[in-house]
C-alpha cells in the first residue's frame, strides 16, 4: 500500500524534535531530583525510569549539553511556522472556531493549530526561564521577573507538564484527524 | 473517507497508545544505558559553554540584593565530611606557590586587611539558592599581598576537612571573590566553613570551600586532582 510520506525532512526533523525534548525532560527530571522543587530536601522525587543522567552531574552533562541544541531547534521551529504562518500559526479566530464551529474537521484543525502554538510558547518560555537559572548572575534582570528563585524553580519545572499535556493532546488529535495513515505519513 | 483510512487501521486507539508508551517507555529506559554517554555530551559542548561564561563574567560584576532580601533559613548545609574542629588562636593561612612572598597569615592579619561586605544568592548545583550577606577580605587583595606570579593561572584551595578545590585565575581575582570570615553580620558559623571559606556571586556552591587553610597558586590544572567533586565528575569551571 503506498502512503504517502511527509517529505523525508519534515520526518526527521519531527524525530529530532521529540528526541530533543525527551533528552531535555529525562535530564531535567535527573537535575529535579537532588533538590526536589517541591518539599526540597525531604519531597517526593521521580523515579530512575523517566531520568537521564543517572546523577546530579550527568542530568546536567545532558541537560546544558543539549541546552543549545534545543534553542536551535526551537528557532528554527518558529521560523518555519513564521513562514507557514497562515497555515499552522493560531490566530484568535481559531479559539473561535475550536469553541463554537459545527464543523468538526475545521475545529479538529483549529485545535491543532491552537497546539502548535501553544507548544512554542511553552517552549520558549521554558528556554527563558531556564536561561534564568543558568545564568543568573549576567541575566539578573530575567533571572529577577520571576521574582524568587523558588518562582522560577517553579516556572521552569512547569513547562515538563504543560508539554506533556500539548505532546499527548497532539497525539490523540493526528489519531483522530488522519488515524494510522497519518501516522504513517509522519512517524514510519 | 478514502480507501487508505479503511484498509488501514490495524491499531486500535488503545492499542496505538499502548504501542506507544511503550517506545517512550523504552526510549526512557534507554536512559539508563544512555546515561554513560553524558560525559561524551558534555566534552563536546563544555569547552564552548565555558568560553560563554568566562567572557559574560568579564562583563561587570554580579548582582547584589538588599539586606531586607536575606533569608538565613534558605542557606542549607552540605559538607562531605562533617564539621572539622579548628582552633581559632593557632589558625593560619597559608598561601604559597607561585608567589613572590609565601604567607602564613593569623586571623588578626586577615581582619587587618580592607573588609568588604556583600550581599549575593548562593546558588548550589542542586538547585536551590539563598541570599546571603558575606562578610571579608578580597581573595584578590590576599593573592597581591602574596605577589601572586603573572605564570600562575590557577588556584588550589585545601580545606582543614581535606576538601580541596581549583579554580581559575581571573575567577579568583574577581573583586566580588571574599575570603569570607562573617555571614549576614555574624562571625561565621562552624558548619559555615569558620573560620574562613570562599564566597562568590560567579560559581557554584561547590566551588565555594569552607574551613579553607591554604592557597596555592599553580601554573598548571592537575587532571587528576581538580577538586572533590569535579574529580567524580562535576563540572571544573561551574561558572554562574
Amino acid at each position: 500500500m503506498a502512503v504517502q510520506h511527509n517529505p523525508l525532512w519534515t520526518r526527521w526533523f519531527h524525530a529530532f524534535d521529540a528526541l530533543v525534548l525527551l533528552v531535555m525532560v529525562g535530564s531535567g527530571l535527573q537535575i529535579y531530583n537532588a533538590n526536589p522543587v517541591f518539599g526540597s530536601r525531604g519531597g517526593a522525587t521521580f523515579p530512575q525510569l523517566v531520568t537521564l543522567g543517572g546523577w546530579l552531574a550527568g542530568g546536567r552533562y545532558w541537560h546544558l549539553g543539549f541546552m543549545a541544541l534545543f534553542a536551535l531547534n526551537l528557532g528554527i521551529w518558529i521560523g518555519l511556522l513564521l513562514q507557514h504562518r497562515r497555515r499552522h500559526l493560531a490566530q484568535l479566530a481559531d479559539v473561535v472556531t475550536w469553541r463554537g464551529s459545527q464543523n468538526q474537521a475545521k475545529r479538529r484543525y483549529s485545535a491543532h493549530r491552537l497546539i502548535y502554538t501553544l507548544m512554542l510558547v511553552i517552549l520558549g518560555f521554558s528556554l527563558i526561564t531556564g536561561l534564568a537559572m543558568y545564568k543568573p548572575v549576567q541575566l539578573w534582570w530575567l533571572s529577577g521577573l520571576f521574582g524568587s528563585w523558588q518562582m522560577l524553580r517553579v516556572f521552569h519545572f512547569a513547562t515538563i507538564p504543560a508539554m506533556v499535556a500539548l505532546v499527548i493532546s497532539h497525539g490523540v488529535l493526528s489519531w483522530r484527524i488522519g488515524g494510522w495513515s497519518l501516522l504513517r505519513k509522519m512517524a514510519v | 473517507m478514502d480507501a487508505d483510512q479503511t484498509s488501514a487501521p490495524c491499531l486500535n486507539r488503545r492499542q496505538l497508545l499502548k504501542a506507544g508508551l511503550g517506545v517512550g517507555g523504552s526510549l526512557l529506559l534507554g536512559g539508563c544505558w544512555a546515561d554513560g554517554y553524558g560525559e561524551d555530551v558534555a566534552n563536546a559542548t563544555r569547552p564552548l559553554n565555558e568560553r560563554i561564561e568566562a567572557w559574560l563574567q568579564s562583563k561587570g560584576p554580579g548582582p547584589e540584593f538588599p539586606r531586607s532580601q536575606v533569608r538565613p533559613e534558605e542557606l542549607l548545609l552540605n559538607s562531605f565530611n562533617g564539621v572539622p574542629a579548628l582552633d581559632p588562636a593557632s589558625y593560619r593561612l597559608q598561601v604559597a606557590g607561585l608567589v613572590g612572598r609565601p604567607l602564613s597569615l593569623d586571623l588578626a592579619a586577615l581582619a587587618a586587611l580592607p573588609q568588604q561586605e556583600m550581599i549575593i544568592r548562593h546558588i548550589c548545583v542542586e538547585g536551590w539558592a539563598a541570599i546571603v550577606a558575606w562578610g571579608g577580605v578580597r581573595l584578590a587583595d590576599v593573592l597581591k599581598l602574596a605577589q601572586a606570579s603573572n605564570l600562575g593561572s590557577y588556584v588550589y584551595f585545601d580545606s582543614a576537612d581535606g576538601y580541596y578545590e581549583s579554580w581559575d585565575i581571573a575567577s579568583a581575582m574577581h573583586p566580588q571573590t571574599l575570603l569570607a570570615t562573617h555571614m549576614n553580620g555574624e562571625p561565621l558559623p562552624a558548619q559555615n566553613g569558620a573560620p574562613l571559606r570562599l564566597a562568590t556571586p560567579i560559581k557554584l556552591g561547590y566551588k565555594l570551600s569552607k574551613w579553607v587553610t591554604a592557597i596555592r597558586v599553580e601554573p598548571t590544572l592537575m587532571a587528576s586532582r581538580k577538586g572533590y567533586w569535579e574529580d567524580q565528575g562535576y563540572e571544573w569551571f561551574a561558572g554562574l
